[in-house]
């Protein structure tokens, strides 16, 4: 109860408003992430009241999670990578103008998604963060593997799905670049300096979405967007009926993923989103604007915020880097994860805690208040809107490292992206491959340096085989409806 | 602001350095501190614990921290390197990353292109084995064979331990590079290794909530964190490995100004005000003078040259 | 050139390098031959066999004359690309203020907006939020902001 009294001072719910709505917009914007936004305010915090410090990043971490999915949906430009899934459904509606109804469900979503998993590290963080212990390199790579599984989800029957693996495989390739973690050697770096720690995917991620729909945009012949829809299409729709069983999924999918190591609000994500699609009556709608998939897509990231919590503070280890750079603030306070924090620290760590269910009030407040004016982004003049978007996703690539090269990068995925893009290969399987690729590589070897040169490892435990069950459930029957509509189009053409 | 910065950025572009090092008049603008690795990791922390205190009780001195993250500090290191040696750029190092870029001959610095100006932090290596582990001693590690032990990275100080390990107890581990030690904690946590090479503060409170068990500090005399834990050397194993972290500056600054910031270094580190912020931080001090410090780089540079003779990667 | 020969030239770069890729595992040291190396041989042959199939389906079914267009409008394409190359090439020496201060009304007046007023209040709007959120905010390092 005191600790409610701490949440609700007025300090205290001022500092966390202002975090969230740092974090939404630094979401928001292309290039910026919270891993940099926390990890550059940790040293900040250190002069500030723990409690205090502690609110204003976990505001950033819960808003900036959310954030992510406001330009993929109105610019098709995800501010993170978790927000690709959310781009695929909420893009079109955008263009069909219901932006308002499809930012409604997102903020909604990540609502239920980020309240969800709080609850969750709340009530059992001790006890989930033991069992998520016996998840080894092994079962690693097996998630890696179910992420990867999005590919096929992203080739719906009507696109190539040979064209999506390759695309998703030329991911992993373009990752296997910098320096192979196995052996300390380099490999493909070509002797750049700025190659030896890989290719970061926040460059491919702004250049191959952000940039590639600036160049579009330039390049269209007379600018004229067809805004009529927008401005007709104003009228508020209402969240569609038995949207909340998709929610309900993603958000038990996110805490669930997000206590597991690896960057778990991306795959997160995409398997809600695929799982969402095969359970859905409407799934020919898919990619084609429909709220079930930003539904799920959404509750998925966002339940990772509370989730990747979980084995951070009762552990030590962080579920992802904004996790991770979170926990440098604990412990420049002198708060060493661990049991520590439950008793000793607990008028800290509690009040965190809470603070993070008013995070996400807060940021539902931010996105339903605002949600109309900010469809209204789509209306600026695409004269305008390109050079402020180019010139934050510049600044973008380049604060993430402090490099120019990162720029170059940025351009060059961009003009490579388009060219791939117009010829049917599905950038979306490209930068999942790119993030899911290193997963799978360090889980893959790890797991056989573990079993010894042997892939029985693979196999072995209980949770690997619950985990290759998933995996065949989410192949085979996309793979079986597209087989059958080859069959179909062969027989046609013959 | 406009203004000012096509004013910064003409200047800047005709090449004119805004300030001529004149000792007389030093510091006349802000110093920058290159921290080779990420905002709000313990290398950063250590650089602002310092400035902090360098900010309040010395006039005039106004420092910026910049982060130079990326390809083990490589980045950073030639940075500092590179920079002008006017004494308004220094930066930190830590090891054995810096002296192991230069063994693997992928580093365009040596030891000659930084002043060594002090050592400020360290973090103790150790062994640890999972709780429930029957390993209890290092006699037990050695006696084991085939054992599957974590080291954060190929290169790195518990890489360069569990070798010189290796090569003391006649055994061959059945290594495991994990990326960073939040994997290597998981792993000893979740028991899927049987040993791990570390350092003391990742895993200092796991062992004293009864998670993991240390089994032996890599350091030449017991540690004061956990004055009960034997060395590896008392077990009769000459292992000794540490992180350390100091202040290095390009070589050829002034004398007179290089000097002023040594010494503002040195007492610094003498003072109370600076050991309880770091007792605060889980920052474990070790200060060196910088003779003392680039003897101990020197000689650590001659260890990882004769690991990466047998074993290079 | 015609989408279709597009993509088989694509393809075929593809298969190359899958083959290159394939090689170079062999030249991996130590421990990375029985981890990272069968990693690596496994994604070099999955492409390899994808490409090979999508290039056979290819040349079985695509009889389209389709061409490839980057851009309706290669002048404004071609613009913004040239212009993102020179602010990448500027961004150190000149400062991320400077050389954003050109880009941006140039690339606006490029795509043939004309009221210079919005365009210098867009500008400075863009420039004022960066200053305050990552220098104020973040304390972030921008090349060429000594002076502030």
């Amino acid at each position: 109860m005191e600790y409610l009294a701490i949440v609700f001072s007025p300090a205290a719910l001022l500092t966390i408003f202002i975090g969230t709505f740092a974090g939404v917009a630094i979401g928001g914007m292309p290039g910026l992430t919270a891993t940099m936004a926390v990890g550059l305010l940790v040293p900040f915090t250190y002069t500030m009241d723990p409690t205090m410090g502690l609110m204003l990043l976990g505001g950033i971490y819960a808003g900036a999670m959310y954030g992510g999915s406001i330009p993929a949906i109105l610019l098709n430009t995800p501010g993170t990578p978790a927000a690709v899934a959310t781009a695929i459904e909420g893009y079109p509606m955008s263009r069909a103008g219901r932006a308002p109804l499809a930012l409604k469900t997102s903020v909604t979503a990540s609502f239920v998604g980020g309240t969800f998993s709080v609850l969750i590290l709340l009530l059992f963080a001790p006890f989930l963060a033991r069992q998520a212990l016996a998840f080894g390199p092994a079962e690693t790579f097996l998630l890696a593997l179910m992420g990867l599984a999005g590919i096929i989800s992203i080739a719906d029957e009507n696109s190539s799905l040979i064209k999506a693996l390759i695309a998703g495989v030329l991911g992993m390739i373009i990752a296997l670049v910098g320096t192979d973690d196995m052996s300390g050697s380099l490999r493909y770096t070509m002797g750049m300096v700025d190659l030896i720690d890989g290719i970061d995917f926040m460059p491919a991620l702004i250049g191959l979405f952000s940039m590639i729909q600036m160049l579009e945009l330039a390049g269209q012949r007379g600018h004229e967007i067809d805004t009529s829809a927008l401005h007709k299409a104003q009228k508020r729709e209402k969240l569609p009926k038995g949207i909340g069983r998709f929610m309900g999924l993603g958000a038990g999918t996110g805490t669930l993923i997000g206590i597991l190591p690896g960057e778990g609000a991306t795959i997160a994500a995409f398997i809600s989103y695929n799982v969402a699609k095969r359970i859905s009556k409407t799934r020919e709608l898919f990619g084609k604007g429909n709220p079930e998939g930003i539904a799920a897509a959404e509750a998925g990231n966002n339940g990772c915020v509370g989730g990747s919590l979980v084995p951070t503070i009762t552990l030590g280890i962080p579920g992802n880097s904004v996790a991770a750079a979170l926990m440098g603030a604990f412990i420049i306070q002198g708060m060493i994860p661990g049991p520590d924090l439950f008793t000793e620290y607990a008028d800290r760590t509690y009040p965190f805690i809470l603070s993070l269910f008013v995070a996400n009030g807060v940021f539902l407040a931010i996105g339903l208040f605002f949600a109309p004016y900010l469809a209204r982004i789509a209306l600026v003049p695409p004269a305008i809107m390109v050079p402020v978007v180019a010139a934050f996703a510049v600044l973008g690539s380049y604060a993430l490292n402090n490099s120019v090269f990162d720029i170059y990068l940025m351009i060059a995925f961009a003009l490579g992206g388009l060219v791939l893009k117009k010829l049917g290969y599905s950038l979306e399987a490209l930068i999942l491959g790119l993030i899911l690729g290193p997963i799978a590589e360090g889980g893959f070897a790890q797991g056989m340096v573990i079993g010894r040169g042997s892939p029985w490892i693979f196999f072995e435990s209980n949770i690997a085989k619950v985990m290759w069950l998933i995996i065949l459930a989410l192949l085979i029957p996309p793979l079986y409806s597209y087989w059958k509509h080859v069959h179909r189009a062969g027989k046609a053409a013959g | 602001m406009f203004k000012a910065s096509v004013f910064a950025g003409v200047a800047l572009a005709l090449g004119l350095s805004a300030a001529p090092a004149l000792a007389g008049d030093y510091p006349n603008q802000a110093i920058t501190i290159i921290v080779p690795s990420k905002a709000g990791g313990s290398t950063d922390r250590t650089a602002r614990l310092f400035t902090d205190l360098a900010e309040k009780n010395y006039e005039g001195f106004e420092f910026v921290i910049q982060n130079i993250p990326g390809s083990g500090g490589q980045k950073g290191f030639e940075a500092i390197a590179r920079a002008e040696a006017d004494g308004y750029t220094i930066g930190l190092n830590f090891t054995p990353q810096l002296v192991a870029h230069i063994v693997s001959g992928r580093a365009q610095y040596t030891l000659d292109s930084f002043h060594v100006m002090g050592n400020v932090a360290q973090d103790p290596g150790i062994v640890v084995v999972p709780a429930d582990s029957p390993i209890k001693t290092m006699a037990d590690l050695a006696a084991a064979s085939g054992l599957t032990v974590a080291v954060n990275g190929i290169g790195s100080d518990d890489f360069l331990a569990a070798k010189q390990f290796e090569e003391a107890a006649g055994v061959t581990f059945n290594l495991l590079p994990t990326k960073g030690s939040t994997e290597q904690k998981a792993a000893i946590l979740g028991g899927h290794v049987d040993a791990a090479f570390m350092n003391l503060s990742q895993m200092i409170k796991q062992h004293k909530a009864g998670d993991a068990r240390i089994i032996a500090m890599l350091t030449d005399a017991r540690d004061e964190h956990l004055p009960d834990m034997p060395t590896a050397l008392e077990q009769g194993y000459d292992v000794q490995m540490r992180a350390t972290r100091g202040f290095v500056a390009p070589a050829g600054i002034p004398d007179e100004i290089q000097s002023q910031l040594d010494s503002m270094l040195a007492e610094i580190m003498a003072s109370d005000a600076f050991k309880a912020n770091a007792a605060k931080g889980n920052i474990f001090l070790l200060p060196m003078s910088g003779p003392d410090y680039l003897a101990y780089l020197t000689d650590l540079q001659a260890q990882t040259q004769a690991v990466y003779d047998q074993a290079p990667w | 050139m015609q989408k279709k020969w597009a993509d088989r030239a694509l393809l075929v770069v593809f298969i190359l390098l899958a083959a290159l890729l394939y090689r170079s595992a062999a030249d991996y040291p130590g421990i990375a031959q029985t981890t990272s190396a069968k990693y690596v041989r496994f994604l070099a042959v999955f492409i390899g066999v994808l490409c090979l199939a999508q290039l056979g389906f290819g040349l079985m079914r695509e009889h389209g004359r389709e061409v490839l267009v980057l851009s309706e409008s290669p002048r404004r394409f071609f613009g913004l690309l040239v212009g993102l190359v020179l602010f990448a090439i500027a961004f150190e020496p000149l400062g991320f203020y400077l050389s954003a201060a050109l880009f941006i009304p140039a690339i606006g007046w490029m795509l043939g907006y004309r009221r210079p007023l919005v365009l210098a209040l867009t500008t400075a709007g863009v420039l004022g939020f960066v200053y305050v959120v990552f220098v104020q905010l973040l304390s972030v390092r921008l090349p060429g902001i000594e002076i502030f």
